[in-house]
């Protein structure tokens, strides 16, 4: 059994098809590396996974579930949880209540440890991302790292068993990159399953075993990074080809 | 024993209360308003702020939905007109009392609110507005268009029991112009504590973790819903508290004056807690109350005062008919929240942009941040003494 399966899911916007026809898994425990040249769907696809897009066919399996359709808290709820490419912080709160509200959340109120407040969870979510001092800081004021790592302590706060992870790397330092690989492994350890969009390649093939290419919606090559990486079709979509 | 819990509470109240500037502001606010009647001020004074209690409720309920939930409406008066409609129609068809038609106009704003509430969460922003602005003018007309015989047409029904009505005192041996004082008085401590209690539970509400939730929809409701989040029904919670006591202001105001009349579902009606919300500052709740206030003194007793004697000075310097025109429509010229003026409108413009966050606000801002210098001084003091002593043994 794997934790996601998705299966032959079609999205069409218009005449264009954003994701074509596309069937992968997600097993339990891994990181999944998600790769594609700009407007290849990735960004779509996790949409439909979280529901913020209705797909046209194909279906979504989460723990031999169905939920392909459903409405995005209660996809939330069942255990995937996203982060988004632009950061979307709730700006006119301090940090601590952005990942506060993930808290509150049903499924994270519903897992809440006995005798520990949301407030005490946040504080926690916030350490485990390296952002304790800016726990009193309103959102607007934080650096745009800082408010990457804030997503995916919120992301974290809702007790996801899946996480979907949108370009965490986009716009960051190397400082700050580094940082981010160093809370990624560690959630990796954890024993968190995670899918990781990315458009750094450097980065993203240190962390994943496994990766997926897609190129104008379609599904082109699946396997390790080496195997992807010497690829004839990966190298001829990223570099164009040989004359 | 009793002389040391005396001394506890007292501690904590220094330190929760005293040492908080918006509490303590809060504190002097209720003792002044308690013991205000005390001086003996004119019933017309009392009235007026019996008034503009109910507004403030009316105006705090508002306020919620905007500043918590992030929804605009501007037909905030269909709860104000469905509550005093609600139980004036109670009364007057079944002759209910009004302890028991109250809690069910109440009842049914929260009603009114869901079924609006559905309609309304399909749509957002400025579209959200337009429709709200719709149902109180919808309601209007079939109030208008029913038989008098149902809901009065145009006169609103009329002759509804009042809070204390005037026999109470009679029996009790007041005299005539006594027992309307008294009346009024009485009037006057039930709606401010009404208003007390009432803007009690919206600042909990809004500064709970509900609020919490309520903000992050209004910030950005996409995230929220990544967050696991179920906005919808986080929106129509804010919706119905809301309807609930703007509701009830309706409710304590119909029987308030005895009628439950068109005006409460005018549009004037819907504006009256965008006016007074905007003033106050949005989103804090204790900002319309604030405001609700400074503007009955502008707009009753300031600004009327002010233009007589403009009226004055004009006929001085010879323009007689101008300055005779104005001080014969003064409250036409000056108005007040309710009915807005020219004059009274010029004045609002200068405060809002004067204090473009409130009037409320700024002044709570400005405490905080010297509450805080004041902190860090005394801060600093002590850690400067204890270096001092660590030093002087050396």
């Amino acid at each position: 059994m794997h934790l996601l399966e998705v299966e032959n899911l079609t999205k069409r916007f218009g005449g264009l098809s954003a994701v074509n026809n596309v069937s992968f898994h997600v097993d339990e425990g891994e990181i999944l590396g998600l790769i594609g040249p700009n407007g290849a769907g990735k960004t779509t696809l996790f949409n439909i996974i979280s529901g913020f897009l209705k797909c046209d066919s194909g279906t979504v399996k989460f723990k031999d579930e169905d939920i392909t359709g459903l409405e995005p808290h209660k996809i939330v709820n069942k255990g995937i949880s996203r982060t988004f490419q632009v950061v979307r912080p709730f700006h006119h709160l301090p940090a601590i209540a952005n990942v506060m509200v993930s808290c509150l959340s049903p499924r994270a109120s519903k897992k809440l440890e006995w005798l520990k407040s949301p407030e005490r969870k946040a504080l926690d979510m916030l350490e485990d991302v390296g952002l304790t001092e800016m726990a009193l800081e309103p959102a607007a004021n934080l650096a745009h790292g800082d408010l990457k790592r804030l997503e995916i302590a919120r992301a974290l706060a809702t007790e996801p068993e899946l996480l979907l992870l949108d370009e965490p790397f986009s716009g960051m330092n190397p400082i700050e990159t580094d940082l981010l690989t160093k809370s990624i492994v560690r959630m990796h350890l954890d024993g968190h399953t995670m899918v990781i969009v990315e458009h750094k390649l450097r980065e993203l093939m240190r962390l994943v075993k496994r990766v997926i290419v897609l190129h104008y919606g379609e599904k082109i090559a699946e396997g390790s990074p080496k195997e992807v990486t010497k690829n004839e079709k990966v190298i001829e979509v990223y570099m164009g080809r040989v004359m | 024993m009793v002389l040391s819990y005396f001394r506890r509470t007292y501690s904590i109240f220094t330190s929760k209360v005293l040492d908080v500037p918006p509490r303590l502001l809060v504190l002097l606010f209720f003792l002044l308003f308690m013991f205000f009647p005390l001086t003996r001020p004119g019933a017309d004074l009392l009235g007026k702020l019996t008034q503009y209690s109910i507004l403030a409720i009316f105006a705090a309920s508002w306020d919620f939905l905007i500043g918590r939930s992030g929804q605009l409406s501007l037909g905030h008066a269909l709860f104000f007109g469905v509550g005093a409609y609600t139980s004036g129609a109670l009364c007057y068809h079944f002759g209910l009392p009004l302890w028991a038609t109250i809690p069910m106009g109440v009842l049914l704003c929260i009603l009114v609110a869901f079924l609006v509430g559905f309609p309304c969460l399909r749509v957002k922003g400025p579209y959200l507005a337009l429709v709200t602005l719709a149902f109180p003018i919808i309601l209007l007309t079939v109030f208008l268009g029913l038989p008098a015989k149902y809901f009065g047409g145009e006169n609103g029904i009329t002759g509804l029991p009042v809070f204390f009505p005037i026999e109470f005192f009679t029996e009790r041996g007041f005299g005539w112009k006594e027992a309307i004082y008294q009346q009024t008085l009485a009037q006057y401590y039930l709606m401010f504590l009404l208003l007390f209690i009432s803007s009690y539970i919206l600042y909990r509400i809004a500064y709970s973790k509900t609020g919490i939730v309520l903000v992050s929809i209004l910030d950005d409701e996409v995230a929220s819903k990544a967050s696991g989040i179920n906005t919808t029904k986080y929106k129509l919670m804010a919706f119905a508290i809301s309807g609930l006591f703007g509701g009830l202001a309706g409710c304590l105001y119909a029987h308030w004056i005895g009628v439950a009349g068109l005006s409460t579902l005018m549009l004037t009606q819907s504006f009256v807690p965008i006016i007074i919300t905007f003033l106050g500052g949005i989103g804090t709740i204790y900002g319309p109350i604030a405001a609700a206030y400074i503007l009955m003194f502008l707009g009753e007793f300031v600004l009327p005062d002010a233009v007589e004697g403009l009226a004055g000075l004009m006929t001085n310097i010879g323009l007689v008919s101008l300055g005779h025109n104005l001080k014969s429509n003064i409250t036409s010229w000056t108005g007040s929240a309710t009915s807005p003026g020219l004059i009274f409108m010029i004045v609002i413009i200068i405060l809002i942009i004067k204090w473009p966050t409130g009037i409320a606000r700024s002044v709570v801002d400005k405490l905080e941040d010297l509450s805080e210098e004041r902190e860090l001084e005394e801060r600093g003091k002590r850690i400067w003494k204890r270096e001092k002593k660590k030093k002087s043994p050396s």
